[in-house]
């Protein structure tokens, strides 16, 4: 295979940092390329530099071996390199083929031609397997086949080298497997694809090679079936690291959290939780696994009760708890981690110090005045004890990367001493070394005997962590697994709102599991 | 790469470096006035003696200085508590206006064959207090209600129901506490009811010691209470005061008539202390020349009063110029207004560092770091 596309000593400075010191990366024409690396590592900064979005202060790229220059992303788009990026740019009222010509003069005149713009659609879209209808809104797709619709509007414009940043981050493991078809078959019609991603398993599953970024620089660039996962972690993070949490046997206790029929609604009026019943016993971690948005945080929300609760009950250690206010909760009987670290839960603006007592404002205070010797004293604790680094207390949090400024908020709530700890995403954006410290804490807090409720989007964190895995769809909790038995294809199922034959039923809504609802 | 100018991540947030680039930024004002001087034909620097001499360096004129910086100083410390809570208050000349009809009210009940008649002023001074607060405290308190139980935008209303405030106090001047036969002010208040002077052969009086105490109870609410660590939470990120068990609502209700009050107690400062009568506008643009002193003072409560002092004085120092140099005061207003603004602009120079070994093209060691 010949190569395609040349970067070569790209350097790019931000201010104060090198993002990209003397970065070199081949692709081959009709590859599979991934660019594995943690966050800062530099992989999106390169491949916005070769969608045109960033210019590079020096170095060069070629393209079969002519140099180019991409000044914006018209320039890349007109040279044939396209770019899914995270967050789809699409037009949510209008159809797959109005999105697809947005922006390109289609027809003679000043009308557009839809009819051909269809037909030339049908066709892609026949011939890459993937699935679509031209006539369909964009809206009303799942995120999936949106997904596939940004493929689309790429081939439409004839691209050769499709970038697609984190494409796996929003799907179920079936439409991960669809992508990866998809991708298969581009490669077969002379296509190169860069995926940007920090999933191991996926480059093993698709990839044909995979370049490690770290700190900036390139470290390798590896044939796939040459490599390990142990080896590109390696590559990766500068270190070995053991991503298997190694979790002690223990018999849960007593429940201690029990959810009953409970229903909420967001903004909008639409119910998110449709009558949902678990139970978290001490010592327990039960999972949450679901696509987000299947209204796994408005379940956290409203836990808390800072979502409005229509229906149902919430019950700790017995007792009944729905109508308790925030202030409440926060004073016993349920911690919280929430999704969003720095719009949530912390204060980027304020000290550590400050941060360390978020939501205990009122506990270190001696007479009318703030405790502030206490509190610091606390602070220094919980740093200690977490092995958060920075450069002390007093430094805003906002500066605590992200690993470190969850520790601060798991180790804040766990401190709290509550029984029950609601996580939502605990380890979303965080590097290998961070996640492998978070998750260390998690099994400490249920050795502990606290009963956890884990939301996460990443089955394989639920899998390592959880004992048992409840699987939400669209409000409801489509099946609960023993952590242990669970299978991906079963889970992965369920998370499509498919309930198999064999999973467990749990809780009320589930009686009616109908046998005859399967693939 | 080395440049003599090197961009910083983050801005140098030392006390240090913030009074660097705010001097910096009024001498850079200053002397941008400079040239508006010279198209008088006057020296700048008998311009700038003059402006300072007499707010500063003379008894009488520093007398004044303490009367205009009082009600200044209230009205940012108002500012700061009510913006540091997230609470964008525009309304502090409707809260002047109504803190001082309360207190004239109270001052004028206090006269001789009134309600309550004379008083001792050791009673006055709590009760008068009290009524300024209350009333600035609620005017302020119904926009806050407004924006924490309805979601409307306090911006707008507060600026609007200023126009409702100079209203009320313009009737009931021209109305029911009107003296008989002169123009539309009320009758003067009784001696008793006055604030003291404070500096022999002044004009110097009291509203200056009470300032310094609110500059002090606003730090202390601020620094030191949980209520204040519960307003600076709800105004950094209302979705983590949420979060913390902060009731955000009644958060923002209660800043907002805190704030007010202050507003109302400069109006009393303005009514006892050197007005002693209430009249049609006896604000005058207080209201939002207060909020300019709370921005230079970059909302820290400590650093008011001085802030307030300087601003004060230099509208004094105007006059003195007018008078010695034959410049128009106005301009004074435009080395004010540069001055803010300059304050604000500098900023950006707190996100760069010298480098001073960039001769050698060396970048200096922090550079070459690699983060997202």
């Amino acid at each position: 295979m010949k190569d395609f596309l040349e970067m070569r000593n790209i350097v790019k400075r931000f201010p104060g940092v090198v993002a990209n010191n003397r970065v070199n990366l081949t692709i081959r024409a009709g590859e599979i390329h991934a660019l594995l690396g943690e966050n800062g590592a530099g992989k999106s900064t390169l491949m916005q530099i070769l969608y045109g979005f960033h210019s590079m202060d020096s170095g060069e790229i070629r393209m079969d071996g002519k140099q180019i220059r991409l000044d914006s992303p018209k320039d890349a788009i007109a040279l044939g390199i396209g770019m899914v990026h995270q967050e789809f740019m699409l037009v949510r009222p209008f159809t797959v083929v109005e999105n697809t010509v947005l922006g390109m003069r289609e027809g003679r005149g000043p009308l557009l031609d839809l009819e051909q713009a269809s037909r030339k659609l049908q066709e892609l879209s026949n011939r890459h397997g993937l699935a679509l209808d031209p006539a369909a809104r964009v809206g009303s797709l799942p995120i999936g086949v949106q997904q596939r619709v940004e493929i689309l509007k790429l081939l439409y414009r004839d691209a050769s080298l499709l970038i697609l940043d984190e494409p796996t981050a929003v799907l179920t493991p079936q439409e991960k497997d669809q992508l990866f078809a998809i991708l298969r078959k581009l490669k077969q019609d002379g296509r190169s694809v860069v995926i940007v991603t920090h999933k191991l398993k996926e480059i093993m599953e698709c990839a044909d090679r995979v370049t490690v970024m770290r700190d900036g620089q390139v470290v390798a660039t590896r044939e796939v079936r040459e490599t390990s996962e142990h080896e590109l972690t390696r590559l990766m993070v500068g270190r070995d690291v053991n991503l298997r949490a190694i979790k002690p046997e223990r018999k849960p206790g007593a429940a201690v959290l029990q959810v009953k029929d409970l229903r909420v609604e967001d903004e909008s009026g639409r119910e998110k939780v449709c009558g949902l019943s678990l139970e978290v016993h001490a010592g327990e971690i039960l999972g949450v696994a679901g696509v987000d948005g299947n209204g796994q945080s408005e379940l956290a929300e409203a836990l808390l009760h800072l979502r409005r609760i229509e229906g149902g009950q919430v019950i700790v250690n017995g007792a009944d708890v729905t109508s308790r206010s925030v202030a409440e909760h926060r004073a016993g009987g349920i911690s919280y981690v929430p999704a969003d670290r720095r719009r949530v839960g912390s204060v980027p603006e304020m000290s550590v110090a400050d941060n360390a007592i978020l939501g205990q404002q009122r506990k270190y205070v001696r007479g009318l005045f703030r405790d502030l010797d206490e509190a610091r004293k606390s602070a220094e604790k919980l740093t200690a004890r977490f092995g958060i680094r920075g450069s002390g207390i007093d430094q805003g949090a906002g500066k605590l990367s992200g690993g470190n400024l969850q520790k601060l908020i798991l180790g804040r709530e766990i401190l709290r001493g509550s029984a029950v700890l609601v996580v939502e995403q605990p380890t979303r954006g965080l590097d290998v070394g961070a996640v492998e410290s978070v998750w260390q804490e998690l099994i400490r807090a249920r050795q502990e005997g606290k009963a956890i409720l884990l939301i996460s989007a990443e089955l394989d964190e639920l899998l390592n962590l959880a004992d048992r895995i409840a699987v939400m769809f669209e409000g409801r909790i489509m099946g609960i697994v023993d952590a242990v038995a669970a299978s991906v294809e079963v889970i992965g199922l369920m998370m499509a709102g498919i309930r198999p034959a064999g999973a467990a039923n749990t809780g009320a809504t589930m009686k009616e599991a109908p046998s005859g609802e399967t693939v | 790469m080395a440049r003599l100018f090197e961009r910083r991540l983050v801005p140098a947030d030392s006390p240090a470096a913030i009074m660097a680039t705010t001097s910096a930024a009024f001498l850079a004002a200053m002397l941008a006035a400079a040239f508006l001087f010279v198209s008088y034909d006057a020296s700048p620097f008998q311009a700038y003696y003059a402006l300072f001499h007499e707010p500063f360096a003379t008894l009488r004129g520093f007398g004044y200085s303490l009367v205009r910086a009082s009600p200044l100083a209230l009205i940012a410390l108002g500012t700061i508590v009510s913006w540091r809570s997230g609470f964008s208050y525009l309304g502090f000349e409707g809260c002047f206006v109504v803190g001082a009809a309360a207190a004239g009210w109270v001052a004028l009940l206090t006269a001789q064959g009134a309600a309550i008649g004379p008083i001792p002023f050791i009673l006055f001074l709590p009760l008068a207090i009290l009524a300024a607060y209350l009333a600035g405290g609620a005017w302020a308190g119904i926009v806050g209600l407004v924006r924490a139980r309805l979601g409307g935008n306090e911006v707008l209303i507060s600026l609007m129901s200023n126009y409702v405030a100079i209203f009320i106090l313009q009737y009931l001047v021209s109305g029911p506490l009107r003296a008989p036969g002169s123009l539309p002010e009320s009758r003067l208040f009784p001696k008793g009811s006055w604030l003291p002077f404070i500096l022999p052969g002044t004009r110097a009086h009291a509203g200056i010691l009470i300032a310094i105490a609110a500059a002090g109870i606003v730090w202390v609410l601020l620094k030191k209470m949980p209520l204040g660590y519960e307003f600076i939470v709800t105004g950094f990120s209302p979705s983590a005061a949420r979060y913390a068990g902060i009731d955000v609502g009644r958060r923002l209700l209660l800043a907002s008539f805190f704030a007010g009050g202050l507003g109302g107690v400069a109006g009393l400062t303005e009514a006892l202390g050197s007005q002693h009568r209430l009249m049609d506008g006896i604000s005058g643009g207080v209201g939002f020349v207060g909020i300019v002193v709370a921005l230079l003072a970059r909302l820290n409560p400590l650093a008011v009063i001085p802030t307030a002092l300087l601003y004060g004085g230099m509208s004094v120092g105007a006059d003195a110029m007018q008078r010695r140099a034959s410049i128009p005061s106005s301009i004074t207003f435009i080395l004010q207004s540069l001055a803010v603004l300059l304050v604000l602009a500098f900023d950006v120079l707190r996100y760069y560092k010298i480098n001073f070994d960039f001769r050698r093209g060396t970048p200096s060691s922090t550079a070459p770091q690699v983060s997202e």
